[in-house]
């Protein structure tokens, strides 16, 4: 197992449920042939990273304190930090919505699973941890079944699957670049690089990493496109649009049974507790790097006093948050999508410059090829990005 | 020179002065500091010898043109001349480039740690001027300094490294590792050494290990976690690694070497003197079914010439590790085994009688490549629970539990039952 695959899995997040089963229930199959592309943006842009990774040993808020200053890492470091502190909210509204599923309250399941990510990290290593949920990310097949259970119609889910639709119309749009901002996401590219750079994978054993990149990327578009179907078969043919996780959870369970309904629930629980215990320690992780300070869960509270603090800051205001009463999870969203949207463009511009760079790079910069194919992609993820802040200011 | 003539006109940050313009005698504007070219001279912190001025222009303005210097100006004491201008020397790096941003080893903390700032100083002497970087500023304040915030954090402190205290990374700099920076890094403690080792990228660890002195290396290298050290070697230039590996205790390398594949192994044994080689080799061969491959070394050994009191002082802290405890071995300084102790026995002792008194001198061991029946049968003749093994010196190697040779001649019943039978099921389905 590599960084590939379990970067996608923490990629599959309470976040991108939502979005996906939002996306499912109101648009049905038509939003589907997003997906095939989207495995290959995917790809494209994670191979730049681990390639980095790889050939400097460096992680990627390393490198752009080295290659931009203090200043540029600065609004980088500030912009990943607000980004996943919102991610980190939803991973707990994710918790919340999955256990009020199974009739707990929300007061008792997101205290219990904030102090267990918690106290799993600092009592266990993180390697193990990471094990512990990728054996859960079998869970993930949860999705496959509860979208089996839901009938679809596998002739038109085929012919959506390749065949492009488009539409001006803004809701479509505001959808469209919801779900390819959730897929690809700033964070994605500094976790990825620094999973490889602490694997210890270099340049030697890069080809296998390749491997991993694309088996990873498929498995979460796989993961994302059965979220889609389970929802479009349903709710969509049924005319009922849904605003989050836990309503299309629910609004499963008349229309395709019960177990699809337990099924979906116990994914949502188990994605964003898994990555709930990913993503506060690995936003500590990089600001502490970007700016010098010591990292590490093999280090000492007393020899990591910033980073333990960081770690633990990031889960008390992101699972507090939460238990606010008069919280808009909703507005809180909005937010966080509307930073993730304005970072990605500089995160992938950013990453081209470093992987052209031949004093870092050497032999293994992009070639004229590959550089085309990755600037267009970047330049459609740009005006994507652009188009989602924009509609979201709309809505 | 004595110390007197020295004389500090300015104090001021590289970050400071970075993009500043550049005036000649006239107040004529003749470009800006984009970055300073600095060299190490043999002892004495490192100079700044030229101004890089321009974009696109590779050669420096020589410091000693300057006339002036600090964060608000800076004058030459001429009109910039062109045919005085030089080029980076092969000794030089630049400190924007190569240094700030980047990360360094902080020797007196022993950790890596990442320069935020550097800290100048003007300096003049009778004869002429200088520029020298005396500190890296890798504290917060130098972050709020270049973050443009400092005045909110007037109250902290600078945390400086001085330059002695500094030893480089970037490949680039390469050519400036002096020995006596080297000598410094040799000071320090292995285990800091590996601490700090372990910190760096992949890269740098090999280059890093590669620089220091081999028994230095060896003492830190044993510090490392196993994945480390397996990298590090994977990575290494096979004659220097194959140096390491003769330098560490034999068993140690044999587990680091038993972990590599193969053909790199043996590369690396092949490389190392023949002598070293052959006992790692042996460490390492025991072939399965002989008594070196079910020894454990975790064993109890204790010296001869101590008391039972003080034996049950070492017992307390050894038995965990331990894999039984019924029986001490006794063994001198230099590891020969002399004789054997029951715990049974060491109880029923007086406190203060001394352990090679009580010891029975008639022990029964087994030399490593012995079978495992061999074995077995010592230790069914002689009712043991355990049995040492030793090699032909009589250097005691490790021990062999009654449970392991239990384990060979009856395969666990239970685990025969559930996992393997399912594989056997099937293989006879075929």
């Amino acid at each position: 197992m590599g960084p590939g695959i379990i970067t996608s899995n923490v990629d599959n997040d309470a976040g991108g449920i939502t979005t996906y089963s939002v996306a499912g229930a109101a648009l049905g199959y038509k939003i589907l042939w997003v997906f095939i592309p989207m495995i290959f943006a995917l790809v494209v842009i994670q191979e730049m990273c681990t390639r980095m990774g790889a050939v400097t040993g460096k992680g990627l808020a390393d490198l752009t304190r080295e290659r931009f200053g203090v200043k540029i890492t600065f609004y980088a470091m500030l912009g990943l930090l607000l980004g996943n502190l919102g991610n980190i909210m939803s991973e707990f509204a994710g918790v919340a919505a999955s256990m009020e599923l199974f009739g707990v309250s929300k007061y008792v399941s997101v205290p219990l699973a904030a102090l267990f990510t918690w106290w799993l990290v600092l009592r266990w290593s993180y390697k193990v941890v990471e094990r512990v949920f990728l054996a859960a990310c079998l869970v993930y097949f949860a999705y496959i079944f509860s979208g089996y259970l839901a009938h679809p119609e596998w002739g038109m889910v085929a012919r959506e699957l390749v065949v492009p639709s488009f539409s001006f119309d803004n809701s479509y749009l505001v959808i469209l670049v919801g779900v390819i901002g959730t897929t690809i996401a700033p964070w994605m590219q500094f976790y990825i690089q620094s999973a490889v750079v602490e694997k210890g994978i270099t340049v030697k054993d890069y080809a296998y990493t390749k491997y991993d990149v694309i088996v990873g990327s498929f498995m979460v578009n796989l993961v994302a496109v059965f979220i889609v179907i389970s929802c479009a078969a349903t709710l969509h043919v049924h005319g009922i649009r849904v605003d989050s996780a836990k309503e299309a959870a629910l609004a499963l369970g008349p229309l395709a049974g019960h177990w699809a309904s337990v099924l979906f629930a116990v994914g949502l629980l188990n994605a964003s507790l898994f990555s709930a215990s990913i993503l506060p320690l690995s936003t500590a992780y990089f600001l502490c790097e970007a700016f010098g300070i010591e990292a590490g869960v093999d280090k000492s509270w007393r020899e990591a006093p910033t980073f333990y603090w960081l770690y633990t800051i990031l889960i008390v205001v992101g699972a507090g948050l939460i238990l606010l009463p008069r919280i808009n999870l909703i507005e809180v969203m909005f937010w966080s999508q509307v930073i993730n949207g304005v970072m990605l463009p500089f995160v992938l511009i950013f990453m081209l410059i470093l992987i052209n760079n031949r004093d870092l790079m050497g032999d293994y910069v992009n070639n004229r090829f590959y550089n085309l194919i990755t600037w267009i992609i970047v330049a459609i993820m740009i005006i994507l990005s652009l188009l989602m802040v924009a509609t979201s200011f709309w809505q | 020179m004595s110390r007197a003539q020295l004389h500090v006109l300015r104090e001021f940050f590289f970050s400071q002065i970075q993009g500043e313009p550049i005036f000649d005698h006239e107040g004529k504007r003749v470009g800006k500091l984009l970055d300073l070219a600095i060299r190490w001279q043999g002892e004495g912190p490192p100079r700044v010898t030229g101004i890089k001025f321009a974009r696109g222009v590779q050669s420096h303005i020589p410091i000693d043109q300057v006339e002036e210097m600090n964060q608000d100006r800076i004058r030459l004491a001429g009109k910039l001349n062109e045919e005085e201008l030089i080029p980076l020397q092969d000794d030089e790096i630049y400190v924007g480039k190569w240094l700030m941003d980047k990360q360094i080893i902080d020797l007196k903390g022993s950790k890596v740690v990442r320069v935020n700032d550097i800290k100048l100083f003007w300096i003049e002497r009778p004869d002429r001027r200088y520029l020298v970087p005396m500190a890296v500023d890798i504290g917060f304040r130098g972050l709020a300094r270049r973050l443009g915030v400092e005045a909110f954090f007037k109250r902290r402190e600078n945390q400086f490294v001085w330059w002695q205290y500094i030893q480089h990374l970037e490949e680039k700099t390469a050519a400036l590792q002096l020995s006596t920076d080297q000598a410094k890094l040799d000071e320090l403690h292995p285990a800091d050494l590996a601490d700090l080792i372990e910190d760096l990228d992949y890269k740098k660890r090999t280059d890093f290990i590669e620089d220091l002195d081999v028994e230095v290396a060896a003492e830190a290298f044993a510090e490392m976690e196993r994945d480390t050290q397996i990298e590090i070697l994977e990575h290494m230039n096979k004659v220097q690694a194959s140096d390491l590996l003769e330098e560490m205790a034999p068993d140690e390398a044999a587990d680091i070497l038993g972990e590599l594949p193969e053909g790199k192994a043996d590369e690396l044994l092949n490389l190392m003197e023949p002598g070293e080689a052959q006992e790692v080799r042996q460490l390492m061969v025991y072939e399965d079914g002989t008594a070196g491959s079910l020894m454990t070394t975790e064993f109890i050994a204790l010296s001869p010439e101590i008391t039972v009191t003080e034996a049950f002082a070492q017992l307390r802290r050894l038995s965990q590790e331990a894999e039984t405890i019924y029986y001490l071995y006794l063994v001198e300084e230099d590891k020969t085994l002399s004789g054997v102790l029951s715990l049974r026995e060491l109880l029923m002792a007086e406190p203060g009688a001394v352990l090679r008194d009580l010891m029975q001198t008639r022990v029964i061991y087994v030399f490593p490549q012995e079978s495992d029946q061999e074995v077995a049968q010592d230790v069914n003749k002689y009712n043991l629970l355990a049995i040492p093994v030793v090699d032909e010196a009589r250097r005691m190697l490790g021990i062999i539990t009654v449970d392991d040779i239990l384990e060979v001649l009856i395969p666990d019943r239970s685990s025969l039952e559930t996992f393997a039978s399912l594989f056997v099921s099937k293989r006879r389905m075929k």
